[in-house]
């Protein structure tokens, strides 16, 4: 793909000055430290002009900044850390914050030259070490997009690989909930402050961010308290996303989808981008197929996606690339009887309604849902609104 | 009917002529200068919702202006009864002093409602004025509406209001109008004398005609509810129902348009126990109250779907002055079904919580509190998205993911987390249409259903306050626990961990494991019972 023709409005500073909204005002209703704001700005100066030139504008010269920093001193939430002085915490959230140059802003970002002056991580800090994968795609997926997503997803997390993604609902969360449990571990780049919750049912105690954290996974964002998730700064976090794989997959957006912007960025850092093919007729498969035209790598598997993580990883770990997939324990023994496994299999990576599947189990409807349930328990199959599949590719599909 | 004509009204038996009672009270508190001639007293019954008051008419004939005045806190309705009573009488040939007549409702810190109150005050009235003995009267208890005409009417309520009377007394001789007397009579063991009219009343009062005698009560009769055997296929939604019925448990059917989930919910009441004796009189005063009169004494399970644009007052009960029974009350010891309950407003359905778990609602107005039982199985039914077609493998959905989202994060909240089941529907497919009707019929079904019910009644300790078996919904948390083995719960809370969910699922899952074992004819809860149970919980939380 041509630089040229990469998607609009991915520049950073010309997105940001599009905010209406005084940040001042929002960490003076929040209570944040504003000696840590003016170290922000004052850092941002130095090492992105061009995100910098927003923060100036906000405060027009040091004096303003100074008088606007004695007003907010008197309630301050964020704290500096015990310890090395590095380490901030918003101590509302438990949020750390990292601002440029601490340890806590991860290498990737740095190394590509789009870190944010201000990093904002819930979870480990280590969460951005070792390779890594993006996948990337619509929010409105289809059973077939979120099948797959979830098959690349958990077994590049079962190979040790990171799965990161934006934590929206459809493709995202499809990989990050694949990803949840497994080496390889998942990472969430939000697209507004850590305390907006968005998406909703996400963000509620006991929804996928709080699972991922559970899980040892991160969750990053690179906006202040209270950035609501605006579509520009959805698709400034975007380029966090990409810098923070070693390869990007788009499985399934339409022809404006987000994932376009997130594979452009990869472009542009140097990051291999791979599509997995779609439905030729559906809407959602156009950001794919427009990818694979301009060159992207097909990608139909994991090991497609593993072999590209592989090689551009650069930590070399040796990953164990081929994943579950030549694993004879892994897959034929999803646990569930024959019948029910073939259904599985024949649908794969398409889901089946249980309605369905207790429809066809003839007599007694209970033995179907206990097997069900104790497949999902083992991990083997997932179940949603869209209903049952199979986690991992079968062997015999 | 027996009409006797004015003029035989006046010749009284000298033996029922009522003597002025000496030392008896002012009846006429709101007057004090009048002075009692005679004071008579005739029972009545003031209704609160379901629970009834003794209560007693007094009346007295007093100097002034020739008027009947009723004080005791009466409400309009009681107060603008006196001009009609003061005709009904006339026209019914009885003479009325030239005085005023001052009826109190005793006691007066209560309040008095309806039209129903016409009937006793006629009566003291009368007594008052010496046309009927006072000893005619004693133990009778009167309710009834009178038409310009003298001709007597029944009023809503006539169900609870001989309830009311038996337990005050249960020598009580209960006079109403005769279109209700049959209503009345299903209180076992009362005395009921159905009358046409004023006139009527005292002729049988005075014992110048034959008593009529209590009427028949009605047979208890069983609603037509239609056959599980016509539901082709929906092996889940079946298999849901009868947990469902079970156990007692509240049921979340999610599917789209047109697969059935009002089908099956119509036909849940065909499988539930029918109405214990004192059941079906519960459900058959509420019905007095709301339509007027109760029509049957009816064992089926009440079965009441709710539009979801009804109002909060329509669903759990209100209106002005004494609140009346919303549709949730009418649904008491059966079926409330709320289609499309996600478009029903939040506001509405959190209202819902609190009845659901107590059992009953009570309503608040400014003048009074009413509590209504509202003891019902819930069968909430929902779309999977806004377009319906979320899921379905036959149809695409046509919705934006954030308006999925919204509607999808409306189910979770008080009230839905009340619900122990959850079921997905799908439409059934061709083949299945087209096939043998193999479906069980709701016998065979509600056999089960009963053996269940029973072995769950003999191992719940019957709840004190409800002097009824318990079901296991309603059973607290650690009861339950206490019956499962410590392996069985430490498998569900794996399950439940390891699926992401909330601890609260946990107690929801094992107690329909427990309703499952005992569908099941087996006292230990299994490891096949816990993963079937955990497999009817949706994710609400509208993830992937
Ligand atoms: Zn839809």
């Amino acid at each position: 793909m041509s630089r040229g023709s990469g998607p609009p409005g991915r520049g950073d500073g010309e997105d940001h000055a599009t905010n209406d909204r005084d940040p001042w005002e929002a960490v003076a209703a929040l209570g944040t430290d504003p000696a840590m704001l003016a170290a922000v700005v004052r850092r941002a100066a130095v090492d992105r002009p061009g995100l910098a030139a927003h923060w100036r504008r906000l405060v027009a010269d040091e004096v303003a900044m100074a008088v606007a920093v004695r007003e907010l001193a008197a309630a301050p939430v964020l704290e500096v850390g015990p310890g090395d002085g590095q380490a901030r915490t918003w101590r509302r959230e438990g949020v750390v914050v990292a601002l440029a140059g601490d340890p806590g802003m991860p290498d990737r970002l740095v190394r590509h030259g789009v870190a944010p002056p201000w990093l904002a991580l819930r979870g480990p800090i280590e969460a951005s070490v070792g390779p890594a994968v993006a996948i990337v795609g619509a929010r409105r997926a289809t059973g077939y997009g979120t099948g797959v997503a979830a098959w690349l997803a958990e077994e590049a997390a079962q190979a040790g690989v990171r799965v990161v993604s934006g934590g929206a609902v459809g493709i995202d969360a499809a990989a990050h909930t694949a990803a949840l449990g497994r080496a390889g571990g998942t990472t969430v780049v939000l697209g507004c402050g850590h305390d907006v919750a968005y998406p909703r049912p996400h963000a509620r105690e006991g929804g996928l961010f709080a699972r991922v954290l559970d899980a040892g996974g991160a969750v990053l964002s690179e906006g202040l308290p209270g950035d609501p998730p605006r579509a520009h700064r959805v698709r400034a976090r975007n380029r966090l996303v990409a810098a923070l794989a070693d390869a990007i997959v788009v499985v399934e957006g339409g022809a404006r989808s987000g994932s376009l912007v997130t594979a452009g960025w990869g472009a542009d850092l140097g990051i291999p981008v791979l599509a997995v093919p779609g439905d030729v007729r559906a809407p959602g498969s156009a950001a794919s197929h427009q990818l694979l035209r301009e060159g992207a790598a097909v990608c139909t598997g994991p090991p497609d996606l593993l072999a590209v993580v592989l090689e551009a990883a650069q930590d070399g770990r040796d990953l164990d690339h081929r994943g579950g997939v030549d694993d004879p324990a892994g897959l034929g023994t999803s646990g569930l009887p024959g019948w029910l496994h073939d259904r599985l299999v024949a649908a794969w990576p398409r889901p089946v309604p249980v309605a369905r599947l207790v429809e066809e189990g003839g007599s007694g409807s209970g033995p179907v849902l206990a097997a069900l349930t104790r497949a999902q328990v083992a991990g083997t199959v997932t179940r949603d609104v869209d209903g049952v599949r199979l986690c991992r590719r079968p062997p015999d599909a | 009917m027996v009409m006797t004509d004015g003029r035989t009204g006046r010749r009284l038996d000298p033996d029922r002529v009522a003597s002025p009672a000496p030392g008896a009270d002012d009846g006429g508190e709101g007057d004090p200068s009048a002075s009692p001639d005679v004071l008579a007293r005739v029972g009545a019954i003031a209704l609160t919702g379901l629970d009834g008051a003794a209560v007693g008419a007094e009346a007295a004939v007093g100097g002034g202006l020739p008027q009947i005045k009723i004080v005791g806190l009466p409400d309009a309705t009681v107060r603008e009864a006196a001009d009609r009573i003061r005709l009904a009488c006339q026209r019914s040939g009885f003479d009325l002093p030239d005085t005023k007549v001052v009826v109190n409702l005793a006691p007066a810190g209560l309040r008095k409602e309806g039209s129903g109150f016409d009937l006793p005050v006629a009566l003291a009235v009368l007594v008052a004025s010496r046309q009927l003995a006072p000893a005619a009267v004693r133990g009778v208890v009167a309710r009834g509406e009178l038409g310009l005409d003298g001709r007597l009417r029944g009023t809503p309520g006539t169900l609870p209001a001989a309830t009311a009377a038996q337990r005050h007394d249960p020598d009580t001789v209960f006079v109403v109008a005769e279109e209700v007397a049959d209503e009345a009579a299903l209180v076992t063991g009362l005395e009921v004398v159905g009358v046409s009219s004023v006139r009527h009343a005292v002729e049988v009062l005075a014992g110048r005609v034959p008593r009529p005698p209590t009427p028949r009560p009605p047979d208890p009769v069983r609603r037509v509810v239609p056959d599980l055997a016509d539901v082709r296929g929906q092996s889940l939604a079946r298999r849901g129902l009868e947990i469902a019925a079970a156990g007692g448990h509240h049921v979340l059917m999610m599917g789209p348009p047109g697969c059935g989930k009002s089908m099956l919910a119509r036909r849940l009441p065909g499988i539930l126990p029918e109405l214990t004796p004192a059941e079906a009189l519960e459900v058959a005063a509420i019905a007095s109250i709301v339509g007027g009169r109760a029509d049957d004494l009816s064992v089926t399970p009440p079965f009441r779907d709710p539009h979801h644009a009804t109002s909060t007052a329509g669903l759990i009960g209100g209106g002005t002055g004494v609140a009346r029974p919303g549709e949730l009350s009418r649904a008491h010891c059966g079926v409330l079904f709320l289609d499309e309950v996600l478009e029903t407003p939040r506001s509405t359905l959190d209202a819902l919580r609190e009845p659901l778990e107590q059992g009953r609602i009570v309503l608040v107005r400014s003048r009074s509190r009413v509590t209504y039982p509202a003891r019902v199985q819930l069968v909430a039914a929902a779309n999977p998205c806004p377009c319906g077609h979320a899921g379905s493998t036959t149809r695409p959905c046509r919705c934006r993911p954030d308006q999925v989202q919204r509607y999808r994060s409306r189910l979770s909240g008080p009230l839905l987390d009340r619900i122990d089941l959850h079921l997905e529907l799908q439409p059934v497919t061709e083949d299945v249409l087209v096939g043998p009707s193999d479906g069980e019929p709701t016998a065979t079904v509600a056999a089960r259903v009963a053996a269940a019910r029973h072995r769950a009644a003999e191992r719940w300790p019957s709840d004190p306050a409800a002097a009824e078996a318990r079901l296991t919904r309603d059973v607290p948390a650690r009861v339950v626990r206490a019956t499962v083995s410590r392996v069985t719960q430490a498998r569900l809370a794996r399950a439940v961990e390891s699926l992401g969910w909330s601890a609260r699922t946990f107690d929801r899952c094992l107690r329909v494991a427990r309703t499952i074992a005992d569908l099941d004819e087996v006292d230990r809860v299994v490891d096949e019972h816990v993963d079937e149970a955990v497999a009817y919980r949706l994710d609400t939380e509208g993830r992937a």
